[in-house]
């Protein structure tokens, strides 16, 4: 008996169970608080979903979500290669070292919105703002991982390539990079749900494309549900790119262990 | 190779080694006893180059032993730890240290399979490290030094993780790689027996700072071996004669 309990508590966990009774709680509270304070303040969830039905029948949501997903792509994959050139750099000189820490303890004391009023000054009112924002941002987080993954390499380990003879391209490919990667994934993985986030509040300003703008624009002509929606939306695409993404590459990573 | 150890010192915050002086002639075991802490990772660690002397030098078939420096002579290193790659298999851990030697990696492959299965490890050469025991990690450790057939082979009590059959099949394996190939081994080791049944030179080191407190040459050791040698030498000699006659 306790078996089959201890079975059926197992399937409960994997379908979330406990969490979808969670759920069902927190709707039939959003639907009396809707009811009880009109649809301005707090569109029903039935309203919410029928919202999200018509933006995939229209396409907007991929219009809109592409936008962002551009913007994001183009900032978030500069900052990764800039942070993999910073790794580089703090991996082959003690110098350079010195010099990537204290850059990066500027930039990430440095404000979301410093950089989306500079950006607008520099790039006016296009892409480029949101894009440079998203860089600026991600930068310092992707970066500081790198960093740290390149300063835990086993020191032994070098050793022994010393004693064997290693050129510095083969310690380089054979220790240096393997026992990083999984500092560069944590670090993306972070990097890109600040990416999802910062990019949506730069698209506030100046864009006419993207779930930010769209966001702002359903609240300036009232409506209120396609806010909630977007952000539906915006929620979605971060689990999925966690699920279909990060969770497959972290496990690729860990098949060794 | 001949080693020569003249007067080696080192200070870390206090002195470690005082001076110890010893020397082998190309083809000696030796083995390095002491006790705990007394310097022998340390003297390890200069004989191969991965720390510098504070005093006196070592000369590798006279050549002097500089820490850091580029130099061309294959030494193998067994450390008290394993440090195996833990991303590459056993075979990708010993074929990778085959690269700087220029063989091609169907050759790299053929030599590391060689090599793990005179250390009892056919079978598993797709394993990672992290999925097989301590003891087969050593002894892929130990596979992987071997692989390189080094002019010099420096082992840190290499056999401590082993039980005691496993011991006792690596001892004979070294042994026989000794007797075969002529190897000059420094061998750290805590065992007295181990040291007086495979060792021809034994050198004692005092507590620290320390010196050499006893240097023994384990000499029936030393003429069997020898006498391996030539035995091995003319039964060589004898094979490619027949087989030169039987082709005539
Ligand atoms: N890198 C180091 N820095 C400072 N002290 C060290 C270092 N390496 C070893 N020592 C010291 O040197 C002494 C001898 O160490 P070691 O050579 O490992 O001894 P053994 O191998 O004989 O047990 C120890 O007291 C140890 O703490
Ligand atoms: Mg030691």
């Amino acid at each position: 008996m306790s078996a089959s309990t201890g079975r059926a508590r197992s399937w409960a966990a994997r379908l979330h169970l406990p969490t979808l009774a969670a759920l069902l709680v927190v709707l039939g509270a959003w639907a009396v608080l809707s009811w009880r304070y009109g649809a301005y303040v707090l569109p029903s969830p039935l309203a919410v979903v029928a919202g999200l039905g018509e933006i995939v029948r229209t396409g907007e949501v991929w219009t809109h979500t592409g936008a962002s997903l551009y913007r994001i792509l183009v900032g978030f994959g500069a900052a990764v290669a800039l942070a993999l050139a910073m790794g580089l750099a703090a991996f082959l000189s003690r110098l350079a070292r010195g010099v990537v820490h204290d850059a990066l303890a500027v930039l990430n004391s440095t404000s979301v919105f410093v950089w989306i009023v500079i950006s607008i000054i520099w790039f006016g009112l296009s892409n480029w703002a949101p894009i440079f924002t998203t860089l600026m941002i991600t930068l310092p987080v992707v970066a500081s991982n790198i960093v740290e993954g390149v300063e835990n390499v086993d020191r032994r380990l070098l050793e022994m390539g010393d004693v064997y003879r290693l050129s510095g391209h083969q310690k380089f490919a054979a220790i240096v990079v393997p026992s990083t990667l999984p500092y560069l994934v944590a670090g993306m993985k972070i990097g890109f749900g600040l990416a999802l986030k910062v990019s949506v509040v730069a698209e506030i300003f100046g864009v006419t494309s993207g779930i930010g703008y769209i966001m702002n624009y359903s609240r300036e002509i009232l409506a209120t549900q396609m806010v909630f929606v977007w952000a539906l939306v915006m929620i979605l695409v971060m689990m999925l790119v966690d699920k279909l993404v990060f969770d497959a590459v972290s496990r690729r990573l860990a098949r060794w262990r | 190779m001949k080693l020569l150890v003249a007067g080696v010192g080192k200070d870390y915050l206090i002195p470690v080694i005082d001076s110890v002086s010893f020397h082998a002639e190309a083809g000696e075991f030796v083995c390095l006893l002491g006790p705990n802490g007394c310097g022998k990772t340390t003297l390890l660690r200069i004989v191969g180059g991965l720390e510098p002397a504070t005093r006196g030098a070592v000369l590798l078939d006279d050549q002097p032993v500089v820490a850091g420096d580029a130099h061309t002579r294959r030494v193998g290193v067994v450390f008290q730890e394993d440090r195996l790659l833990p991303w590459m298999t056993l075979e990708q851990n010993v074929a990778l240290v085959l690269r700087p030697l220029g063989l091609p990696a169907a050759d790299r492959r053929a030599v590391a399979r060689r090599h793990l299965r005179l250390a009892g490890l056919a079978g598993f050469e797709d394993y990672h490290p992290g999925r097989v025991s301590g003891g087969m990690r050593q002894r892929a450790a130990i596979a992987r030094a071997l692989a390189i057939e080094p002019d010099v082979l420096l082992m840190d009590e290499p056999f401590g993780a082993l039980d005691a059959q496993n011991r006792r099949i690596m001892q004979n394996e070294v042994r026989r790689i000794w007797q075969e190939t002529g190897r000059t081994i420094l061998f750290v080791t805590h065992s007295i027996e181990e040291a007086v049944a495979v060792g021809t030179v034994l050198v004692m080191l005092s507590a620290r700072p320390s010196r050499v407190r006893a240097l023994i040459r384990n000499d029936v050791r030393a003429a069997r071996a020898a006498l391996i040698e030539d035995l091995n030498t003319m039964i060589m000699e004898e094979v490619e004669r027949q087989q030169g006659g039987a082709s005539a």
